[in-house]
């Protein structure tokens, strides 16, 4: 138990100051870069509390995927460094704002369900040797939340449908390959044979 | 099951280990005599032409956002893969008309030509 103590408080202190370094950093590619060590951790934290296929799915698809992209948006954006901090003290209210509303969201959830004290959130159970993770979020994906999960797949209809919306454009004079073009391509259309009078020869 | 992770801790304490020891090992013991010329960034030797920050085609990210999808389809296989004798025959049937969902939006973009590269 100890050695998890140790590493759940390494994780934490690590996720702690990594999320804090990513909104101020002054480099927004470091943000990134520390928002991928947060996410780290916290697959790490999930590991310990036996959400394994979740924390593998966090790693794969967050870290993988999804930081790639902020990456991308990041190069394409050409974000100037020196403007980075301008207008911090400007937009202090509207941050704030906004923070304390996303905070109120979750404390009347919390409240909402009742529970607002520490001794609500009990140290998990010990699981037994044979728990799987997958299996039970298995058990529960197909059984209990079959429509959810048949919505996801409308969901990410939608996403292939708007990203090709969003970033589809043909580019007028390119050259490309037609494959079906090249095999029906017959001998007859390519070469024309002329009947002419061969020049300088008598005839007999 | 807490107890399977054990070589991944030590994987991880190793390479940490390992990676601290070296840069630590080496600036201690290295030579350390930085130069303007030194410390300067360079590109093969020669002056860099421009901003390493060079701007992308959006190409790349519609080709990352679809990866993104699909690996998303895969990570939901899989736990019914590992629970598909017991959850039954609603399961796999629902499991078809996710792939179909999924495969309508493949036939899409392919008829778009998204997954061409021009």
């Amino acid at each position: 138990m100890l050695i998890q103590e140790i590493i759940f408080y390494a994780f934490s202190i690590i996720m702690i100051v990594a999320a804090t370094l990513v909104i101020s950093v002054r480099n927004p590619v470091y943000s990134v870069l520390y928002l991928i060590l947060t996410f780290f951790s916290a697959a790490a934290l999930w590991i310990l509390l036996g959400a394994e296929f979740l924390a593998i799915i966090l790693v794969l698809v967050y870290v993988g995927a999804v930081m790639v992209l902020f990456l991308f948006v990041l190069m394409m954006l050409n974000v100037d460094l020196s403007r980075v901090n301008e207008g911090f003290v400007k937009n202090l209210p509207l941050g704030l704002l906004v923070a304390a509303i996303m905070l109120a969201e979750i404390l009347v959830v919390l409240w909402y369900k009742g529970r607002t004290g520490i001794e609500d959130f009990p140290i998990p159970e010990p699981l037994s040797a044979d728990y799987s993770n997958t299996a039970e979020i298995g058990q529960r994906l197909f059984t209990q939340y079959l429509w959810p999960f048949e919505l996801a797949g409308i969901v990410l209809l939608v996403a292939i449908v708007a990203a090709i919306a969003l970033t589809m454009r043909k580019r007028e004079g390119v050259k490309t390959q037609s494959i079906p073009k090249q095999v029906q391509a017959d001998k007859r259309d390519r070469v024309k044979l002329i009947d002419m009078p061969v020049e300088g020869v008598e005839d007999k | 099951m807490l107890s399977e992770y054990w070589p991944v801790i030590i994987f991880l304490a190793i390479s940490v280990g390992l990676g601290t020891a070296l840069l630590v090992i080496g600036g201690l013991l290295g030579p350390s005599k930085p130069s303007v010329e030194k410390s300067s960034p360079y590109e093969c030797g020669f002056e860099p032409f421009a901003d390493a920050r060079m701007k992308f085609d959006v190409r790349f990210y519609l080709v990352a956002i679809l990866f993104i999808v699909f690996d998303l389809e895969i990570a939901f296989f899989i736990p019914w893969a590992v629970v598909m004798e017991d959850v039954g025959l609603t399961a796999f049937a629902a499991v078809v008309i996710f792939t179909l969902e999924l495969a309508i939006g493949l036939a899409y973009l392919w008829k778009k030509g998204a997954l061409e590269w021009e």
